[in-house]
């Protein structure tokens, strides 16, 4: 049982972790996407249309992947979480389906058309279909997200003899008070990702010194989106979200900060320390005092309950493996605050374009918004644990009884082959439409 | 569980199919990444359509091991998906497109 739980999860995270590259670029690249077309409308500059369509065509190529790699999420819910999906899908069916049904096909429907119907159309039209597509795409952040909010802290349910869940009142989906922090930090992460992909866009043809007029303008797009979504990353929207741990998932927070023992008062913020599991304290640490209390509860002194407070079932039950995920993706946001605030700096200086060191280092760091995309959502998931939906249905509890682990391993196999094929066909799609550029067009 | 590596495979194929009719009928093709992309909806969409009639992934594995005959039907299927998908959107460009 153990050795299922274990190949089933490590397969939900494989195939969601590969899954997640895709829709992270392409909810926060929508938004940039309508910017530029929005900008093209104001001032009848034709490179803020090209520069619409050049992006429009990755969009289409990230969309495309996504919906390759989203189609054995569908089928695992039924082949290795048969019992989850019995008993919630009452619930959470209704917000997948509704994802399915209205986001994916606004999103595909739209695309569509902006990518052939500018002609067609015309400009004022091309911009509300390219308006659409960014509505689809967030749309479907929102719905899946309402999902997972529902996960971290069910609302709005009642459990019936047979102990399947069904939906007591619709509207408590939508107004649980983890879902707006969850989706606004969710999509200000995926802007992130844009802005850093566009400035390494812009940084790549600036220093190649080819298509440098389009270079300098996704720089400056890329590294004032990015230092804006960073700055609301970190607050209020994380600030938000840390929160709503600290209220709903206790034990989650005491794992993820890595407080092994409450202190009498005042909880310390540690910035680096390594979790020794087995002497139940951190190694090596460096830390803050007071401050996780201040931000926590803008008191000083309040206590904050450590892992010690908690029996060991209701600890997560990977705290290393949280503990890092959280601490990599805080550590990464604030390194983005500080390189796009200097990119914004030298921008404003009008120094950007000339100063290769910060050039190159826009352009190598476009892995790690993806990295602390992804190290969140590692956060959120193993600090449920070992839940699947929070202190009510253990993750145990949620597997197919009758799949074994070999088959599981066996298709996992597979995955791992078939992405690595899908990832390479990605890149060399997306490094040929920039290698083209943005192509100009006469009306 | 093999029925979803069964659905990636269709759409590996779907993909190869519509870039071969990309190749072979120049008039028709949308360039390497327009292909792929048809190709992925093309395949999918036949499917998904047609696949109950007796060749979706879940046909396949009924029993609990390979049907070869219906997996080839469903190759087939996906192959001829993405062919069709590279001709009908180069037509669909064409006319939204037309002066």
């Amino acid at each position: 049982m153990e050795d299922m739980i274990f190949y089933d999860r490590l397969q939900f995270a494989f195939t969601i972790t590969f899954h997640y590259i895709f829709p992270q670029l392409t909810m926060g690249l929508s938004l940039i996407i309508v910017y530029y077309k929005w900008q093209f409308l104001k001032t009848n500059i034709e490179k803020y249309n090209n520069a619409a369509k050049f992006f429009m065509k990755i969009f289409a190529v990230n969309f495309t992947m996504g919906v390759v790699t989203g189609i054995p999420m569908e089928f695992q819910f039924g082949t290795n979480w048969a019992k989850f999906s019995e008993l919630t899908g009452g619930i959470i069916g209704q917000t997948l389906a509704m994802e399915g049904l209205f986001s994916f096909f606004l999103e595909s429907s739209f695309l569509a058309l902006f990518i052939f119907g500018e002609k067609l159309m015309g400009q004022k039209l091309h911009f509300l279909t390219g308006f659409l597509v960014f509505l689809g795409s967030w749309a479907s952040g929102y719905l899946i997200l309402a999902t997972n909010a529902w996960m971290q802290h069910p609302v709005g349910y009642e459990i019936l003899d047979n102990g399947k869940f069904v939906l007591e009142n619709f509207s408590a989906l939508f107004s649980n008070p983890w879902l707006l922090p969850a989706f606004l930090h969710n999509q200000l992460a995926s802007l992130v990702t844009s802005s850093f992909v566009v400035a390494s866009i812009g940084a790549f043809y600036v220093l190649r010194n080819k298509n440098t007029e389009y270079g300098k303008l996704f720089l400056k797009t890329g590294v004032t989106f990015g230092l804006v979504s960073s700055l609301l990353l970190a607050f209020p929207t994380g600030d938000m979200n840390a929160k709503n741990v600290a209220k709903y998932q206790p034990a989650s927070f005491a794992a993820m900060e890595g407080i092994f023992e409450t202190e009498e008062a005042g909880a310390e913020i540690v910035l680096i320390g390594q979790p020794d599991m087995v002497r139940k304290k951190l190694d090596n640490k460096i830390a803050v005092p007071n401050i996780l209390s201040f931000l926590t509860y803008q008191d000083w002194n309040k206590q904050i309950p450590g892992m010690d407070q908690f029996k060991d079932e209701e600890l997560p039950t990977n705290i290393p493996a949280l503990y890092y995920s959280y601490h990599i993706m805080v550590g990464l946001g604030t390194i983005f605050i500080a390189i796009m605030g200097l990119a914004v700096f030298f921008l404003w200086r009008k120094k950007l374009y000339s100063f290769k060191p910060l050039l190159w280092s826009i352009m190598f760091l476009v892995p790690f918004p993806y990295i602390a995309n992804i190290t969140g959502w590692y956060t959120a998931e193993l600090g449920r644990q070992p839940y699947l939906v929070y202190g009510l249905l253990k993750t145990s509890e949620g597997v197919s009884p009758n799949v074994s682990s070999g088959n599981t391993l066996f298709t996992l196999l597979g995955f791992v082959a078939l992405y690595m094929l899908l990832g390479l066909l990605f890149l060399v799609l997306v490094g040929k439409t920039i290698h083209q550029g943005p192509t100009p067009q006469k009306h | 569980m093999t029925h979803t590596l069964i659905s990636l495979i269709s759409i590996i194929v779907g993909i190869i199919g519509a870039n071969i009719a990309g190749i072979i009928l120049k008039k028709y093709t949308l360039g390497i990444t327009g292909n792929t992309i048809a190709g992925v909806f093309g395949s999918i969409l036949l499917i998904k359509s047609f696949g109950r009639l007796g060749f979706n992934p879940n046909a396949i594995m009924n029993l609990g091991s390979i049907n070869f005959n219906l997996l080839s039907i469903n190759i087939l299927v996906s192959f001829l998906g993405g062919a069709i998908a590279v001709i009908l959107i180069q037509k669909l460009k064409a006319k939204m497109n037309k002066e």
